[in-house]
This record gives structure tokens, C-alpha cells and sequence, in this order.
């Protein structure tokens, strides 16, 4: 038998060029979703910082009551959500995407300045809003368990009105992170700080946090 | 990154190639000209129809093919020992024109080939005996017999009154295999003729031999020894054939492992085919194919075990929770729009949606070759959600069979 020709060998080069274009195009198309989505939590951030700044500023700065109406649930949800988006972010644009790192700083702020707001609410106004340090990792050894706490952490929180959850990654190089994990004593993740007094490694299922809860 | 991402993607890049490959042999196809018999040219063609057991449709079959405004033809009947009334009915249609024969079962290559021995026709067409045509159909098919090579001719095969998900599934299956066939007739590398209807030029079967008798896909062997010994298909989608479709998902999967077992043997008796000397076939569509398989089987049962895995972690968690499903659920717009970003923005599933374009026309190019069936946007969406796991499914249980040398048989 004769050898056979090919229809057409430019067609090859031209089925090359438009599959690897298609390619590109739709990791393209990912990564610019994910950098719109960076956009947008920057300016959520933004805006729960400000409403917990002015808060702040309501009873320290223009002696305001403090013992009003503050809705935890929302400030909880919001919180929540942008820890998720952070971390979401983290997986897809890579752990040391420099605009993802400095939106997890921030966030780290804007947590522990909510914190030390519920301390006084507790403090001044008889309160028992329960907090719980979550400090986790991301990394992969530690990754499968701190989402397994995550969840139980997430059930714990909707199960409990009166409990604010702040997440803390371990692994982000940041002297508030650094200062924090000295001051709770954590040398390992994942664990719960609950009301920053109780410390529970690993957390397996949901009465190991809640018998510490208020 | 993990082995199997890189697998997932490789898969994804191969695909995208290919496809972009077949739509520009396809419309590269559209624009050649053909050598076509004119009316008059026309040659006398014989029509066999081996049966076993086709009480139920051989009348509708007889009558399809009857009916048809070919000018010279004749149908052979080739009862296979049926054990029903199947003979009764075909003899109701002896004439001139229709002759109808009994012999002992011995499969369908035994009865194709008693058929063929007997037909007087220089273009044999098979049809099984549960597949109805259009009148146009043969015409329209024979017509391509005008140039030398051309020793086959694949029909447009459509799937019968679709009614089961599966038959649904099937029905955009073979809408795809329409696109496909029409691609691979512009690459001469049409590899796998339907049993059901195809055309066929005697002249082959006299010098080549008939049916491999103890072949279990008897067609597949045939369509592959054409391009073997240096001829090829062609594909005429202006010849619409409908055919039964398995109705279950037992059925179906044993129509496959059948299938796929033939296709692994017959693939490995003419291997030599895989090879740069068979053009674009030997260089592309058959290693691409077999690729495409590999890709299947591994991503297959990768979903199966890390499937498993999500169940068992859930029900562990579940358990940690003390099974409190309302705050586990916890549904609520932020939950909702975390998963619609994460969902959306992932590599894999906008290559899933340009996909699920892709295969939106090649359905809209079935659709104006073969008609507008109901329900179509059901059958494109029940294919696009099972085709992909039922594929790598089939091909896992028929290695199986063909690794622990099991043997299939026709019924």
C-alpha cells in the first residue's frame, strides 16, 4: 500500500495555535475573575473597618453609650464571609500573591480590633459573647484538618447567637500574627482559644468547644 | 500540583486540539467537491437483512427500505433461525424484488455473509432488521460510490423515538457521531462503519473475503480492514437511518462492553494501521482516540475512590456535629455566592461550559441534517451530565472483560 498524504499539515499547526489560545484564554478568564474578586473585597473590607472603627470611636472618642443594640450576628456573617473569600483567593492566585497578603493582614486587624470591641461590650455592659481564636494553617500537611475544625468551628457559630469566631492563619508572616501566637501559646494548628482562656488542639467534634462556652 | 490535575488538563489541552482540529476538517470538508454518480449512473444495489428474532420491527423494516425511490435494488432477508415468527412476516413480502431466506443460526457475520454470496447488486447495503430509513437515504448514500477508493458509506445514524434517559443520552451521542463522521470523511479516516445501515462496494467483499464470522463486532473489523488495506468511508449525512436505541442502563452497558471489547480486539488486529503511512488516521484520530480512552479510564476511577473519600469524610463530620443537619446546611446568600464564585472561576468548569458550546453546534448541525427532535435541550443536558462517567464506566467494565480474556457473544 502506498503511504497515504495528510489532508493538511497547516491545519495541524492551525489546531495547535487555536487549542492552546482556547487554553490560555480560559486560565486568562479564571485569574481575571479572581483579581476582580480581590478588587471587591478590598472595598468590603474596607467598609466593615470603618463600621467597627466608628463604633470604637462612638463610645471612646464622644462617650456614647456602648451597651446599645449591636447587632453581632451581621458583623459575625460579614466577617466570616471575607475570611472565606481570603482563603478562596489564597487557593486560586497562590499563597504569596502580595495583594492577597496584604488583605489577610488587614483582616487580621479588623478582627482583633472587633475582638477587643466585644471584650468591652462583655466587659461594660454584662455581656456573654463568647470568642473563640481559631488559628490555623493552610499548609498542606495541616490543611485537611484545619478545614475539618473550620467546619465544626462554622456549625459551632450557627448554632451559638452570642459567639464571634475569628480565624488567624498561623503561616502569614506578620507580627500581630507573630505576637498573637506568643501570647495564646500556639505552636500548633489547628486550635480553638475559646473566651482566650481555654486552648483545644484539634478540635474533633462540636462538644469539645461547646462545654467551654458561656 | 497534584498528578491528577496535570492528567485533568492534559486531557483538556488534547481535547481542545482535537476539536479545534475536526471543526477545521469539517468545514475544510464542506468546501471539497465530491465525485458523485449521477441518477443515471446509478448501479444496482442489494439491501441484506439478517434477523433473529425481529418479529416486532422486520415488517416496519421491510416496508421502510420498500418504499424507497432507489431505481435498481433488491432486498435479501436472511432469517438466522429465528425461534419467532420473524420468517412468517418477511415471506408476507417475497417478490421479485424481495427474497427471503432461512438458514441455521449462526450469527449475524454467518447470516450477512450467506446474504452477500447471494446479492446481485455491485453496492451491498447491511441493514439490521430493526432499523428503518428514508426513501432518500440509499440514493443519496450509493451516489458517493462513483470515486474508485471509496469502498464504504456511512449513513446519518439517528436514535428511534428517544424516550429513556438513555435513549437520550444516545440521541445526542449519535448527533455528535454525525459532526464527527462528517469531519473524519474530509480526513478519509472514517474507521467505524453502523451496523445498523451502511453501504458497501461488492467488489470489496470478492476480493477481500465477507464478515469475519467469529468476530463479535463484525462491522467495526470490516470498516477497519477497508482503511487497512488502503481504501476508505465515506459519510453521507444527507441519509438519515433510525435505529432502536437500548432502553436501560443494563442494556446500554452491555451494548458497549460488547462494543468496546470488539473495538479493543479489532484495534489491536490491525494496529499497524497506527502509524504515519495511514495519513491522518494512523497519525491522529486513532492514537487521539485511544488517548481520549486512557484520560477517561484514569480521571474515571480517580472521581470513583476520591468520591468514596467525600463520603466517608462527610459522614464523619456529620457525626461530629451530632448529625445537626439545619446548622450544618446553614444555607444563606454568602454560602450561595462563595460557591457560585468558587464554582464559576474554576479552570474546569469554564472548560466544561466552552465545551457544552462546542457540543451545542454540532447538535444544531445534527438538528438541520436530521430534523428538530422534542425535547432536544433535555437530551444535550442528560448527555452532558452522564456521558463523560457512563463512557469511562463502559470502557473500565469492557478492559476488564477483555484483560481477564472473557468471551462475549452476539444475541
Amino acid at each position: 500500500m502506498e503511504p497515504r498524504r495528510f489532508a493538511s499539515k497547516k491545519r495541524y499547526v492551525a489546531a495547535i495555535v487555536i487549542g492552546t489560545l482556547a487554553f490560555l484564554l480560559v486560565f486568562g478568564i479564571s485569574y481575571s475573575l479572581s483579581y476582580i474578586e480581590l478588587q471587591r473585597v478590598s472595598n468590603l473590607q474596607t467598609g466593615i473597618g470603618y463600621d467597627i472603627f466608628k463604633d470604637k470611636l462612638e463610645y471612646s472618642f464622644f462617650d456614647e453609650p456602648v451597651c446599645g443594640a449591636t447587632p453581632l450576628e451581621k458583623v459575625s456573617q460579614d466577617l466570616g464571609f471575607q475570611g472565606r473569600i481570603i482563603d478562596d483567593l489564597e487557593k486560586k492566585l497562590g499563597k504569596h500573591y502580595e495583594g492577597v497578603l496584604a488583605r489577610k493582614k488587614f483582616y487580621t486587624l479588623v478582627e482583633l480590633e472587633h475582638l477587643e470591641f466585644v471584650n468591652i461590650l462583655n466587659e461594660r455592659c454584662d455581656g456573654n459573647v463568647n470568642t473563640i481564636l481559631f488559628f490555623y494553617s493552610n499548609n498542606e500537611s495541616k490543611l485537611d484538618d484545619s478545614e475539618e475544625a473550620g467546619r465544626i468551628l462554622g456549625v459551632v457559630s450557627a448554632r451559638n447567637e452570642n459567639l464571634m469566631v475569628y480565624s488567624f492563619d498561623v503561616d502569614l508572616v506578620s507580627d500581630i500574627i507573630e505576637k498573637l501566637k506568643k501570647k495564646y501559646n500556639i505552636t500548633d494548628s489547628p486550635v480553638a482559644v475559646i473566651n482566650e482562656q481555654v486552648q483545644v488542639k484539634l478540635p474533633a467534634n462540636i462538644q469539645e468547644i461547646e462545654r467551654h462556652l458561656r | 500540583m497534584e498528578i491528577i490535575t496535570i492528567i485533568i488538563y492534559l486531557s483538556v489541552y488534547m481535547g481542545l486540539i482535537s476539536t479545534s482540529f475536526y471543526i477545521l476538517s469539517f468545514i475544510a470538508g464542506g468546501k471539497k467537491k465530491k465525485l458523485l454518480y449521477t441518477d443515471e449512473e446509478l448501479p444496482r444495489v442489494s439491501v441484506i437483512i439478517p434477523a433473529y428474532n425481529e418479529e416486532d420491527s422486520i415488517e416496519k423494516t421491510i416496508k421502510s427500505i420498500i418504499a424507497s425511490d432507489y431505481p435498481d435494488f433488491e432486498v435479501i432477508v436472511v432469517d438466522d433461525g429465528s425461534k419467532d415468527n420473524t420468517l412468517e412476516i418477511a415471506r408476507k413480502f417475497s417478490s421479485n424484488r424481495v427474497r427471503v431466506f432461512h438458514k441455521k443460526n449462526g450469527g449475524k457475520g454467518t447470516a450477512l455473509n450467506f446474504g452477500i454470496k447471494r446479492a446481485t447488486g455491485k453496492i451491498i447495503f447491511t441493514m439490521d432488521a430493526d432499523t428503518t430509513v428514508d426513501s432518500k437515504s440509499m440514493k443519496n448514500m450509493v451516489r458517493f460510490f462513483k470515486e474508485d477508493k471509496v469502498m464504504c458509506v456511512t449513513p446519518a445514524m439517528v436514535i428511534n423515538n428517544p424516550k429513556s434517559i438513555f435513549q437520550r443520552i444516545q440521541y445526542t451521542e449519535y448527533a455528535l457521531g454525525l459532526f464527527l463522521r462528517k469531519a473524519f470523511s474530509s480526513l478519509r479516516a472514517i474507521y467505524i462503519a453502523p451496523g445498523a445501515f451502511s453501504a458497501y462496494r461488492k467488489a470489496f467483499f470478492d476480493k477481500y473475503g465477507g464478515y469475519d464470522e467469529n468476530n463479535i463486532t463484525e462491522d467495526l473489523e470490516m470498516s477497519l480492514r477497508i482503511q487497512y488495506k488502503g481504501y476508505h468511508a465515506e459519510n453521507c449525512p444527507e441519509a438519515p437511518a433510525y435505529t432502536n436505541a437500548p432502553r436501560t442502563f443494563k442494556e446500554l452497558t452491555m451494548q458497549r462492553r460488547r462494543w468496546y471489547f470488539g473495538q479493543v480486539r479489532n484495534l489491536w488486529k490491525y494496529r499497524k494501521i497506527i502509524s504515519p503511512k495511514y495519513g491522518d488516521l494512523g497519525a491522529f484520530v486513532i492514537p487521539t482516540a485511544i488517548l481520549s480512552i486512557c484520560f477517561s479510564v484514569t480521571i474515571t476511577i480517580f472521581l470513583f475512590f476520591k468520591t468514596l473519600f467525600e463520603i466517608k469524610k462527610n459522614l464523619l463530620f456529620l457525626q461530629s456535629v451530632n448529625f445537626d443537619f439545619p446548622n450544618t446546611i446553614n444555607i444563606n446568600f454568602y454560602i450561595i455566592e462563595r460557591f457560585l464564585f468558587l464554582f464559576l472561576t474554576k479552570p474546569v468548569v469554564l472548560f466544561t461550559i466552552l465545551f457544552m458550546v462546542i457540543l451545542g453546534f454540532y447538535t444544531y448541525y445534527a438538528s438541520k441534517k436530521i430534523g428538530k427532535p422534542p425535547l432536544m435541550i433535555l437530551n444535550w443536558m442528560l448527555f452532558f451530565l452522564l456521558f463523560a462517567v457512563l463512557f469511562g464506566f463502559w470502557w473500565i467494565f469492557s478492559l476488564f472483560y477483555t484483560l481477564t480474556k472473557k468471551t462475549i457473544k452476539w444475541k
